[in-house]
């Protein structure tokens, strides 16, 4: 909210207050100034000068040359294009060198080849409301080259920020209320101090949504001349950045900056008999004073008359041909109290905000409402005339107390036959709890002071009634928040207490996970952190999209969760993978000439269970890719290997070194990748492993080797983190006979090993591949054949074993293999 | 007897100082101390050396030997340096080192491990909730009204479901405090997302960590102290600390934090860096009607919330937020 520090001080004495003081006082106790800037002329190169001479520039219809006096000795030639002056008056002068309102810097120049040395002002030119359409002509006992700023004066510009609980704000006299509140200062006459003539509104006023409109007062005012508002009415609404219209309808907005709520005024020629606060009906339009028009809701409150037609959207705006224009004689003055959802509500649907609804949707005082209506009818007699009818009041005060304190409230009473009551909120406070909270660092004293400061009354001991104005004071901690924000923050000791807490079963999954990082990184990954929200679809390679998903169960129909209002279709479900995100950042950064693409992520992938009627599934997983190059080129490498399973394997076996990892052949396919694998961890599954799709990779510009694994981290956790004991080393030597098998090539490593584990030779220890041969050219071997070179190891644990004994278990192992794998022949 | 042994000694001597190398000098030992070597055959002619004289050449043919053998294996040495310095010779030690694989982590990972790392120094444990929330969870527990602006469907990811995203870690408060009694101080690294349109200072999903420590008696002071002792930690020992009074639903009083930085050639600036505050007695009332364990009557608390790509953004200079997400290469390396 802007404020205006000149409209403040007719409120407050600020006199002696330093402005940044005074913007540090409100940012510590809870307001914050975002801003400040000073208006009017703040520069002494603003002078007055008095035109000497006025002569007509050849072939311009409106230029004139001027020598003017600006008090510097001789004249000075400056070239002006207004028409409202004449020899002899007193004008502004800026001289070269002047910077504007606005930034705007005076320099010489030329004009139609006559030079100009400065420049001659309006008043709207100095950020002063416009007088004259023209030059500002100054009064005559103006000395020429007194600096202009003396006769001006000059205004700050608050720029707050009003935290949603404190509506109270929102306008310079609850602005000036704070203030005294905080700094003690005395605040002076309550504008809206005014004894407000009432009636009962009988027939005038319908509240057919008394839910939603509980009260609701419409002033007539017969006779009134509409013109421009007095010049210091227009000044203040100028000097918080709004535009004058007339005088009614500035005033309306006058008082919502003076008091905080708003009015809106009728042309009371425009309202047919009774005004209906009605419920917007099924199709009903409404057309804006803007002339913009909205289909409305049955939620949506309108204020109607006899004709039927919505006349305005409750608390939002008015209507077309409504409202008041130079034609009007008789006003109908708007004041009433809304609910502040509703208002919300249809200001958020409809995209249509006002500086009343602001207010409205955080909530006015029922307790305003006949003072805004008074101070507003004060106004408008005295500045426009016209005769007031006494304001017709419907409904009453909705209950800002709860039900049970009605009975002992204090009540407000406001109007005269028809009357307007406001019970206060009573609150019980106890200093123990004040002591608590604060170390018993406040005197129990200083908070009294402090909360009689900003308006409580303590009606007897510990119990206080809060002022109307007070929406958000309903319980004791909003009393404590009080005395802290004043007492400040910054006068209470710091203190440090800490109790010893059982680690949890997060911060285990922490410290695996910052571990698995770690090594990752170690071995030449980069961690990455990519959007939880991807695209369905998308043809973009850099965008994540959920068609290269690749996660450790296969994706059912309806397990993807999509949000209901996407921001746009890039980011419109949530992951149910790391790989979209993954193969974007590789493709990105394929773009920028990286070659050898070695990426990591853990994070969290979701998915329903149910075909989106089920749980929603939320899981930890890591996902690693490696496409192009293993390894990047260097002088000593000019053409490294590129990406084969081996090498993503290698970095899975580096993770749990503890474990035994096997890759097998997935039992079902995915389209979404060329070759697919189950990571197994001891026997267990934890994971995925795809080559992704060839036709993947070309519709992402990807090298054609590329490897993606993904793991369940709680899974891996569980398996790497189980306690173990240490083996004892050996006694006696092994012996190792190496085998090659010459088999078919669709008989892979996995096949080896299973029938190798299925012999169950007691003396061997381990089987390791040693040599791997193919000959794609078949001269040393067949096209379709491939030759595995395997070391078997052997040893008794018990005994060191003869080399007889090691031949025989070794043939005996190759005899029963032969029966186990198809077509295969030793080399 | 004598001037033989003399003599071969002397060719010995010659013959090893001319070995070029190791081979040669191999060659050089058979030649003089083999079967056939020229001083083996001299002390063959030791059985026709008269017995009155054996001891005199006996000694003369040993102190001979003695000096051959020194000789070599001084030779030897002397080669074998040579060879050394020889095999060592054409290595550049200047060449720049072939290219490893490099990785690094993440600076958001880099932020929420230090904080994390200074928090469960201070005695914080880790806590987690789920991402898709209920709007009990994310709203109603932490005493935001029904109407409240955040809870429309332009400001929050909602799901046909009724489900959310939820908006701040702040859920993971409702969600520990439903089931553990009290003392609670915990911490949550996690994301949250806002219906937020991405640009240079904006993302729809963001990380933060979440503080709440709720015990009997906690104060206003104890705040304090541990957010500036967390927030001195983290940004170093002479930073300045202050606390700004605030709104938050579920916090009263509230407060934002701001830190004092001072970049190299400018003014210092406060800069925002956090929101915290004493939990709002509604909301422990909120919790206990809705688990029905009545823990939390009569406790107060503090809570508070950083975001991490703020942080990062703050300690790094990072101008656009974009580049968190983005995972140039070029970006990442730069925090190896």
């Amino acid at each position: 909210m802007n404020i205006s520090k000149n409209w403040l001080a007719a409120y407050i004495d600020l006199d002696g207050l330093d402005t940044r003081e005074m913007a540090d006082m409100l940012t510590f106790a809870g307001v914050e100034v975002e801003a400040m800037h000073e208006r009017g002329v703040t520069t002494d190169q603003v002078v007055v000068a008095q035109v000497m001479q006025k002569t007509p520039v050849e072939g311009s219809d409106h230029l004139n040359v001027c020598m003017v006096d600006a008090g510097e000795g001789n004249l000075r030639q400056i070239v002006c294009g207004a028409q409202n002056y004449k020899e002899g008056d007193k004008v502004p002068c800026a001289l070269p060198g002047a910077v504007l309102p606005g930034g705007w810097q005076i320099k010489e120049g030329k004009m139609m080849g006559h030079a100009s040395c400065g420049m001659l002002c309006s008043a709207s030119e100095l950020g002063l409301p416009d007088k004259e359409h023209g030059l500002w002509i100054l009064p005559q006992e103006y000395a020429v080259g007194t600096p202009v700023r003396q006769f001006t004066g000059t205004d700050i510009f608050f720029e707050l920020e009003i935290t949603p609980n404190r509506p109270d704000l929102l306008s310079h006299w609850g602005m000036a209320r704070e203030l005294a509140g905080i700094t003690g200062r005395a605040l002076k006459t309550d504008p809206g101090d005014v004894s407000p003539q009432t009636q009962l509104a009988g027939k005038s006023i319908l509240l057919s949504a008394p839910e939603i409109c509980p009260l609701y007062t419409a002033t007539r005012i017969s006779g009134v001349k509409i013109g421009p508002s007095p010049e210091w009415l227009a000044e203040r609404l100028i000097a918080i950045g709004l535009h004058p219209i007339n005088n009614v309808v500035d005033i309306t907005n006058y008082c919502l900056f003076e008091l905080g709520h708003p009015l809106h005024a009728f042309d009371a020629a425009q309202v047919q008999g009774t005004l209906d606060i009605r419920l917007a009906q099924p199709g009903e339009s409404f057309t804006s004073l803007m002339g913009d028009e909205y289909a409305l809701q049955e939620s949506d409150l309108v204020i109607s008359d006899a004709s039927g037609r919505a006349l305005a959207l409750a608390g939002v705006m008015g209507g077309k041909n409504s409202g008041v224009t130079d034609q009007t004689t008789d006003i109908i003055l708007e004041s009433a109290w809304f609910l502040p959802g509703n208002v919300r509500r249809t200001s958020r649907r409809l995209g249509l905000a006002s500086d009343s609804s602001y207010r409205f949707e955080r909530g006015t005082a029922p307790w305003n409402t006949l003072r805004a209506a008074a101070r507003a009818v004060q106004l408008i007699l005295e500045c426009a005339g016209g005769k007031a009818e006494p304001t017709a009041v419907a409904g009453q005060a909705p209950a800002m107390a709860p039900e049970k304190q009605v009975k002992e409230a204090t009540v407000l009473q406001q109007g005269t036959d028809a009357k307007v009551y406001c019970a206060l909120p009573k609150v019980q406070l106890d200093w123990k709890e004040l002591d608590v909270m604060t170390n018993a660092a406040i005197p129990h004293m200083e908070a009294a002071r402090i909360l009689r400061n900003l308006g409580l009354k303590e009606t007897s001991p510990g119990c206080w009634d809060c002022p109307p104005w007070r929406l958000d004071l309903k319980r004791s901690c909003d009393l404590l928040e009080e005395v802290v924000r004043v007492y400040g923050i910054g006068n209470i000791p710091a203190t440090r207490t800490a109790i010893y807490v059982p680690e949890s079963a997060q911060d285990r999954a922490h410290d695996f996970r910052c571990a698995i990082s770690r090594h990752l990184t170690g071995a030449g990954f980069w961690e990455v952190q990519t959007f939880k929200l991807i695209a369905a679809q998308s043809i973009d390679p850099t965008i994540a999209s959920v068609q290269y998903a690749l996660p450790i169960k296969p994706l059912q129909p309806g397990d993807v969760i999509r949000v209901a209002l996407p921001l746009s279709e890039d980011h419109a479900v949530l992951r149910p993978s790391l790989a979209p995100g993954l193969l974007a950042v590789a493709a990105r950064n394929l773009n920028q000439g990286l070659e050898t693409l070695r990426f990591f992520e853990c994070g969290r992938v979701f998915r329903n269970t149910g075909g989106g009627k089920g749980k929603d599934i939320e899981s930890e997983v890591l996902g690693i890719l490696m496409a192009g190059k293993a390894t990047p080129a260097s002088w000593d490498c000019l053409h490294p290997q590129t990406v084969a399973p081996q090498h993503i394997t290698a970095v899975l076996e580096g993770l749990l070194p503890k474990s035994r990892i096997t890759v097998l052949p997935a039992r079902l396919a995915r389209k979404e990748a060329a070759i697919s694998a189950d990571i197994l961890a001891n026997g267990q599954t934890c994971g995925f492993l795809a080559r992704v799709a060839l036709s993947a990779c070309r519709a992402l510009d990807l090298p054609a080797d590329c490897y993606y694994a993904e793991l369940d981290l709680r899974k891996l956790q569980q398996i790497s983190t189980g306690p173990f004991k240490v083996k004892e080393l050996p006694l006696y030597p092994a012996s190792g006979r190496d085998a090659t098998l010459e088999t078919p090539v669709s008989i892979q490593h996995a096949d080896v090993v299973k029938a190798v584990e299925s012999i169950h030779q007691k003396l061997l220890e381990s089987c390791r591949l040693k040599e791997l041969f193919c000959d794609p050219t078949g001269e040393k071997l067949a096209v379709d054949r491939k030759a595995m070179t395997y070391s078997f190891l052997y040893r008794n644990p018990t005994a060191t074993l003869t080399a007889a004994e090691v031949d025989a278990a070794h043939s005996e192992l190759l005899k029963a293999l032969a029966s186990k794998l198809p077509e295969l022949r030793y080399r | 007897m004598k001037e033989q042994i003399a003599q071969v000694q002397a060719e010995a001597m010659e013959i090893l100082s001319k070995a070029a190398d190791m081979k040669e000098l191999e060659q050089a030992r058979v030649a003089i101390l083999g079967k056939k070597g020229t001083f083996t055959r001299v002390q063959q002619g030791m059985k026709d050396v008269p017995k009155e004289e054996k001891p005199v050449v006996g000694a003369l043919l040993n102190a001979a030997r003695t000096e051959i053998a020194a000789a070599m294996d001084q030779r030897l040495a002397e080669l074998q340096a040579q060879a050394d310095a020889a095999a060592v010779s054409g290595v550049d030690i200047t060449l720049p080192g072939a290219t490893l694989p490099a990785g690094g982590l993440h600076p958001i990972s880099l932020v929420r491990e230090e904080a994390v790392r200074i928090l469960r120094r201070m005695g914080f444990t880790l806590a987690d909730g789920p991402e898709i929330e209920d709007e009990w969870h994310c709203f109603d527990a932490l005493n935001t009204p029904t109407d409240h602006p955040a809870r429309n469907e332009k400001d929050t990811f909602y799901f046909d479901s009724g489900k959310l995203l939820r908006t701040q870690t702040s859920t993971v408060q409702a969600r520990v405090m439903e089931k553990q009694a009290p003392p609670v101080r915990i911490i949550c690294p996690g994301s949250a997302f806002r219906r937020d349109a991405i640009d240079a200072t904006h993302l729809s999903a963001f990380n933060q960590i979440e503080g709440l420590y709720v015990d009997r008696e906690v104060s206003v002071g104890d705040l304090k102290g541990t957010l500036e002792y967390f927030l001195k930690a983290l940004f170093g020992d002479e930073t300045a600390v202050r606390f700004r009074p605030h709104f938050f639903p579920f916090t009263e009083p509230s407060f934002e934090i701001d830190v004092l930085l001072q970049a190299a050639g400018q003014e210092p600036r406060w800069i925002e860096i956090a929101g915290c505050g004493m939990v709002n007695p509604a909301v422990f009332e909120n919790i206990d009607l809705e688990s029905g364990k009545n823990f939390y009557v009569g406790c107060t608390g503090f809570a508070f919330g950083i975001g991490l790509e703020r942080l990062a953004m703050i300690r790094w200079g990072i101008r656009d937020i974009r580049l968190l997400i983005e995972n140039d290469v070029r970006f990442l390396a730069q925090f190896q």
